[in-house]
């Protein structure tokens, strides 16, 4: 999986961006001291993204990932909607909440797909086995 | 014969910013020249030959600002002059090998031509192609619109100071090139959200367009489906792109381009010639890569290019008045069946990328001029419109709250967002949090004019980090290195700049390179990104 090969400001970061219907795309960063504090074991390597609505903020789904992995890709939650991510981290037993995402909305399924017209890939042929 | 109905045209003319003014010869700045020589002066031609004749072609444009950029960039100009004559020079050499083989000749003198026009109108207006471009909009001939500053993709952009950024200095870009302020706004990838409306309306523009799935999933019922405009709750016009006749011109498969008669894309002398006849031509790392002079026609889709037969220009031409007739003929079924039912005349909302036009498309230039001219000559009951005359002239649009969307890929982000792409983001907005941190923090201070230039560079950084080409390039493995490099320096770079000025060690030199090298957008005052922003 292509990475970026420049090192980013540490920060802390949590953000939710629409992708399609079905999904939502998170990407998170860490302060340094976050960071130390995954790597020397203080809070255990799986965090936990928290989907809620934003509209009552009752829980809609939540989903395992590794700390550093840095980003994952989320169902949407049933009702839709505007919703949003919170990240915890799991320190002496005890589930911490360590980032908030902005409000982002996944989109609504419309049309059947048969009928739309792209702004076509056909005329961009993959290149295979591109590397970046 | 009075009109069944109204077809508005817009072509989206857009290139990512690629300027690269310390290399003799840089080779992704071909994009730019394959695209002026296939693409922008062939329909600039078009254009202007129609409106000689008489017959107004009455289609919408919008030109991005960073191709705007480019068009008006004098290094571009002049490597663009270098690339038509080094093409030349090579089609001279091209009609001697071919005097004696009919079947090819024609084409190559068929591309001589093609050249010799773009040489001529680079002559013809020195170098500028805006030039007649807003010659023609002010003759009201067509209408240009913008689209965001760098083609940002804006539902991806999750914060508004950085949504306002790009509309913002696109409006301001459009008024410098065009002396006016634009109407309309051209949504970068069709990509429609909700939110988007609001900042639209307060950076002045009066409409813009969506995907026709974006109507469909409506929250209210659009009661005309894609044939009429809708207006927003805040009054922003809104056009819905119709998928039938887009249909037949984007798809290869499906559509006009891929008929047999028409031009192969992929084949070309680049490849084809004799490694050291094609030699100059090349580059300076000699690889053997397209020189844009395709001598054969698709013949059979699924055929291997070696299999290939010789274009034949006539033959493409009659395909060409075929295709235009076919087109007007399902409009016109389109809007009958459309005033059978509900009684209106229908608009058909027809947008494409303008590349797909010559570039892609080779023969797409005259495509649209056949159309154009059959309305007028064959007294076809339809008659082209420009987005602000439609709106002028029809009644208030119902109001719709349309859903999001994009013309990419399965309807909506995925083109843009995926796994050869996502790590791109982290990079984005670490970039983009900053640029507005500090533009909060000095948009009030009276800076020194090397701080203020580096604010401003930072801001021009950021905006080209924001482009939805590079994730494009990512997705479709072309170019992925570059496009990887640019978003990671456009990024990085905006990022030093801004602690650069806070920790006020600033390198005069560096920055004076970034200036020369990333030079769009002049009147850029990074104060566009504050979050409470004073434009």
């Amino acid at each position: 999986m292509p990475e970026l090969s420049k090192p980013l400001p540490p920060e802390d970061k949590l953000v939710l961006l629409p992708k399609n219907p079905g999904t939502f795309f998170v990407f998170w960063q860490f302060s340094a001291g976050r960071s130390e504090a995954f790597l020397t074991a203080s809070f255990a390597p799986e965090v936990e993204l928290r989907i809620a609505y934003s509209d009552d903020k009752s829980h809609a789904a939540a989903h395992k990932a590794a700390w550093q992995s840095g980003r994952a890709y989320l169902p949407v939650p049933e009702r839709g909607g505007n919703c949003e991510v919170a990240l915890y981290a799991l320190r002496n037993g005890v589930w911490e909440k360590l980032l908030e995402s902005n409000q982002a909305a996944a989109p609504v399924r419309a049309g059947a797909e048969a009928d739309r017209a792209y702004a076509s890939m056909e005329f961009h042929k993959r290149v295979q086995g591109g590397t970046v | 014969m009075a009109s069944r109905g109204s077809l508005m045209f817009l072509l989206h003319a857009h290139l990512p910013y690629v300027n690269h003014p310390q290399d003799s010869s840089f080779l992704e700045e071909s994009w730019f020249f394959e695209a002026v020589v296939e693409t922008y002066v062939p329909l600039i031609s078009v254009l202007e030959r129609l409106a000689g004749e008489g017959i107004r072609p009455g289609v919408a444009v919008s030109i991005s600002p960073t191709l705007g950029a480019m068009l008006e960039n004098e290094a571009l100009e002049a490597k663009l002059g270098l690339y038509v004559e080094s093409r030349l020079e090579l089609l001279g050499r091209e009609l001697e090998r071919a005097k004696d083989d009919p079947a090819l000749l024609r084409t190559v003198q068929l591309y001589h031509e093609l050249y010799s026009e773009a040489a001529g109108l680079l002559h013809k207006y020195s170098g500028d192609l805006i030039t007649p471009l807003k010659a023609l909009q002010h003759a009201g001939q067509i209408e240009i619109l913008t689209t965001s500053a760098t083609h940002a993709v804006l539902p991806l952009l999750a914060r508004p100071e950085a949504v306002r950024a790009q509309l913002a200095v696109a409006a301001e870009d459009y008024t410098d090139r065009f002396n006016c302020k634009p109407a309309g706004f051209w949504l970068p990838e069709c990509a429609y959200e909700p939110r988007l409306n609001s900042y639209l309306k307060l950076s002045g523009f009066g409409y813009t367009f969506a995907e026709s799935h974006a109507v469909e999933s409506a929250a209210a019922q659009a009661p005309n489906g894609v044939y009429s405009p809708y207006r927003t709750s805040n009054g922003l016009g809104l056009f819905a792109r119709d998928a039938a006749s887009s249909r037949e011109v984007w798809s290869s498969r499906f559509g006009y381009p891929g008929d047999p008669a028409y031009r192969e894309f992929y084949r070309d002398l680049g490849y084809d010639g004799d490694y050291e006849y094609v030699r100059p031509y090349l580059g300076s790392d000699g690889i053997r890569r397209p020189l844009g002079l395709k001598y054969h026609r698709i013949t059979d889709s699924g055929a291997d290019l070696s299999a290939k037969q010789y274009y034949d220009p006539d033959a493409a031409l009659a395909r060409v008045e075929a295709h235009a007739a076919d087109f007007l003929e399902r409009r016109l079924k389109q809007t009958d069946d459309f005033y059978a039912a509900r009684g209106a005349r229908p608009l058909i909302v027809s947008c494409y990328d303008a590349e797909l036009f010559g570039h892609w498309w080779f023969e797409g230039p005259a495509f649209l001029e056949a159309v154009i001219r059959k309305i007028r000559v064959d007294r076809l009951p339809l008659q082209f419109v420009t987005p602000t005359e439609y709106l002028n002239s029809c009644q208030e649009p119902p109001e719709l709250s349309p859903g999001m969307s994009s013309w990419g890929e399965n309807g909506y982000f995925d083109p843009w967002v995926n796994e050869t792409n996502d790590f791109i983001y982290p990079a984005v907005y670490a970039a983009t949090d900053k640029m507005i941190e500090t533009a909060n923090r000095f948009r009030n201070q009276d800076l020194g004019n090397l701080a203020q230039r580096a604010l401003n560079q930072a801001a021009r950084e950021t905006l080209l980090a924001q482009s939805s080409d590079w994730a494009f390039l990512l997705y479709i493995g072309s170019h992925a290195a570059y496009a990887k490099g640019r978003l990671e320096d456009h990024a990085a770079n905006a990022v030093r700049l801004l602690g650069e000025v806070i920790e006020k060690r600033l390198d005069e030199g560096a920055l004076a390179a970034l200036e020369r090298q990333n030079n769009l957008f002049p009147r850029l005052d990074f104060r566009v990104f504050a979050s409470v922003s004073k434009f």
